[in-house]
């Protein structure tokens, strides 16, 4: 595997809201390889965004680091305090695609003045050069007529091409690490995949490293490399897409990839996770999906479990993977998805 | 765009008219005596004679046209009580200019004030300039302007020895009514934009100008301010307008020979030709002042003029 590009190291991330803590990130650890796309999955509130806002310094303002490392080119992001810190680290050195192209755009500005403003910001350009720059990141992004396009403004343009827009901003300030927090979900579906495409066709010509946030399963495979399934603000689960897909570990992998709809049958009800995520208000102890998880074990309550390691690349945070542990396969519906191929 | 204006344009004048006739036949209504300086000394004939001569006896719609008609050449009719027999537009050319001088240097000194106070209230959100602001605002909106007015005027004079009355060709006399004018304005000013800001500085467009590395001053200044000024712009002609046209209590207080305290003048002495018209020109100067800050809008926001435009693909 190539280089570490960025690691986190124990991060805890808490909230206080009218006069309580909310601990959102809880205790995780992350490295991220150079040129590889990630994906992080998992359900709502589990903690997706505000992990990924920490490494730009993005967190509400409510919001804190209460200890661990954010490890990137030698320096701790976690101990960054200042915005002047933050401005050497922000677009130049990671980026972000956020999720509601509607809303993302200055609705006053024309599109090609805020790509410009990225590209005086990040590379120094200005004027005639910046224009030509800018007519060449709406092609690369896929918008035609660039030059008309650029004087037009945001209401001009449709979700989609918004996302390509905020794309080609994201691509202006020439970051190492592209983050994309649910890029699609705002979009309807022909649009999704063609703007999925785009993003893996942009990432791999650039040599970015990607972050791909998304709870649709049903796209990671397309994208992505590496999965990290995250519940209730911790990463559950870890490792190559085949590795996650195959031969998931955690039973909260299993009850996600269960929930697909390729593996249900017509007919059926599809598969669908009962219950709810736990309050994070609220200390969580032992494994935080248990309560969930109607095979649960009795540690399971008791103490969180450790990474066990499946492969180099492949870890899981389950006891089920304890030698001690009584022998719980994953459900038969799950054989199908080699079958069914990708799903 | 032009479509768009015009249609604009189209209804508003429509707006006028009806208005313009409104107060039109309402003055219609009152008592004669208002037609005349001695009412009580003339006889019947002499009456009839010049009601006939001013055309009042005519049918309604006669009495409308020929109005508008005047009113196509810049004629509103003469005064009948407040001075006597003397052209209207020329009474207030000569009382206007003052209006209008007080209210500029008043909006300018409101703007100038306002503004940068609702942006540091909206920046400092909660802190200093926020806690003063809003105090302010609070003390101007919930305290009867009369009030404050007399107090500024007390203290004007008794404590900085400013002359209590206007006296147009002594500076110092002007200070005091100006700053009573300015204060409401600039609280509105400060909150409204305060508050726009705040709307702005949540929206997604900040977070990704944020996330591509903007400064913090540059979101302000470039992104937020600006687009929170485009709110603000439509009421501006409005106020302007009506800051403009004299405040009638202020011009009274300070015995300001201006255009406010006519309207008062010509109801209490009953001038019914001034009445017409000074009523038409306060409620035409709502009406004028809309279209105005529709038509700034449609110039410096983008989305209005093609908003019934299907946006493009
Ligand atoms: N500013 C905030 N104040 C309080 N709690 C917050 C704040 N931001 C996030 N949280 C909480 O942190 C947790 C994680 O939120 P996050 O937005 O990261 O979820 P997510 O995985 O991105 O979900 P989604 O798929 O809905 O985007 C949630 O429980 C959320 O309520
Ligand atoms: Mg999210």
């Amino acid at each position: 595997m190539s280089n570490i590009i960025l690691s986190v190291e124990g991060l805890n991330v808490k909230f206080s809201l009218r006069g309580k803590v909310l601990h959102a990130i809880r205790d995780v650890s992350l490295d991220l390889y150079e040129g590889e796309t990630l994906a992080i999955v998992g359900e709502s509130g589990s903690g997706k965004s505000v992990l990924t806002k920490t490494f730009m310094g993005l967190l509400d303002t409510n919001g804190w680091i209460e200890s661990g490392r954010i490890l990137y080119q030698g320096k701790d992001l976690a101990q960054y305090q200042t915005e002047k810190e933050w401005l050497t680290i922000r677009g130049r050195e990671i980026a972000m695609v956020l999720q509601d192209p509607m809303t993302s755009l200055n609705p006053l500005k024309t599109v090609g003045a805020q790509i410009e403003e990225a590209l005086r910001l990040h590379r120094g350009l200005r004027g005639r050069e910046a224009k030509a720059k800018v007519a060449e990141l709406l092609t690369d992004v896929g918008i035609g007529d660039p030059e008309r396009r650029m004087r037009q403004y945001p209401h001009e343009f449709s979700g989609g091409m918004r996302q390509r827009v905020i794309i080609a901003i994201a691509l202006a300030c020439n970051p190492k690490i592209l983050i994309c927090d649910e890029p699609t979900t705002a979009l309807d579906v022909t649009i999704q995949a063609q703007i999925i495409r785009l993003i893996y066709d942009l990432v791999h010509k650039y040599r970015i490293t990607a972050i791909y946030i998304t709870h649709d399963l049903g796209v990671v495979a397309n994208v992505a490399d590496r999965v990290a399934v995250m519940y209730a603000g911790d990463i559950v689960e870890i490792g190559t897409c085949r590795e996650v897909f195959y031969e998931p570990c955690h039973p909260y992998t299993w009850a996600l990839l269960s929930s697909l709809p390729q593996l249900g049958v017509k007919g059926e009800e599809l598969f669908t996770i009962k219950g709810t995520p736990p309050n994070l208000f609220h200390q969580v102890v032992g494994d935080a999906f248990a309560p969930r998880n109607p095979q649960a074990l009795e540690a399971d309550y008791i103490e969180r479990p450790p990474f066990f390691e499946v492969s180099p690349t492949h870890k899981a945070r389950t006891w089920l993977l304890d030698e001690r542990a009584p022998r719980i396969t994953p459900p038969k519906a799950l054989e199908r998805l080699k079958k069914v191929g990708k799903p | 765009m032009a479509k768009y204006i015009f249609k604009r344009l189209g209804t508003s004048l429509l707006t006028l008219l009806i208005i313009l006739t409104v107060v039109f036949v309402l003055v219609r209504q009152m008592p004669i005596e208002g037609y005349f300086d001695n009412f009580d000394k003339l006889d019947q004939a002499v009456i009839d004679a010049r009601l006939n001569q001013l055309g009042l006896k005519d049918p309604i719609l006669v009495q409308l046209k020929d109005f508008f008609v005047g009113l196509l050449h810049g004629d509103l009719g003469n005064s009948a009580r407040y001075s006597v027999g003397v052209p209207i537009t020329a009474i207030i050319a000569n009382k206007a200019p003052l209006s209008i001088t007080l209210g500029v240097i008043s909006m300018a000194i409101s703007l100038i004030l306002g503004i940068p106070l609702g942006a540091a209230m909206a920046k400092s959100k909660s802190g200093f300039w926020d806690k003063f602001g809003t105090v302010f605002i609070v003390f101007i909106s919930a305290v009867p302007s009369a009030v404050y007015y007399i107090y500024i005027q007390s203290f004007g004079s008794s404590l900085l020895g400013f002359p209590m009355l206007f006296n147009r060709d002594d500076w110092r006399t002007w200070i005091l009514p100006i700053f009573s004018m300015s204060l409401g304005n600039i609280a509105y000013y400060a909150m409204w934009l305060r508050r726009y800001m705040v709307d702005e500085m949540n929206k997604d467009y900040v977070r990704l100008a944020r996330a591509k590395g903007v400064k913090g001053s540059e979101i302000t200044m470039r992104h937020v301010f600006r687009n929170s000024f485009v709110p603000m712009i439509q009421y501006i002609p409005t106020s302007l307008l009506y800051t403009v046209s004299g405040s009638i209590y202020i011009e009274s207080l300070y015995s300001v020979p201006g255009m406010g305290g006519l309207l008062v003048d010509v109801i209490t002495r009953q001038d019914n030709p001034m009445v017409q018209a000074l009523v038409m020109i306060y409620s035409s100067i709502g009406i004028i002042g809309m279209i105005l800050g529709d038509l700034l809008m449609v110039v410096i926001d983008p989305r209005i003029s093609l908003a019934r435009k299907e946006s493009s693909r």
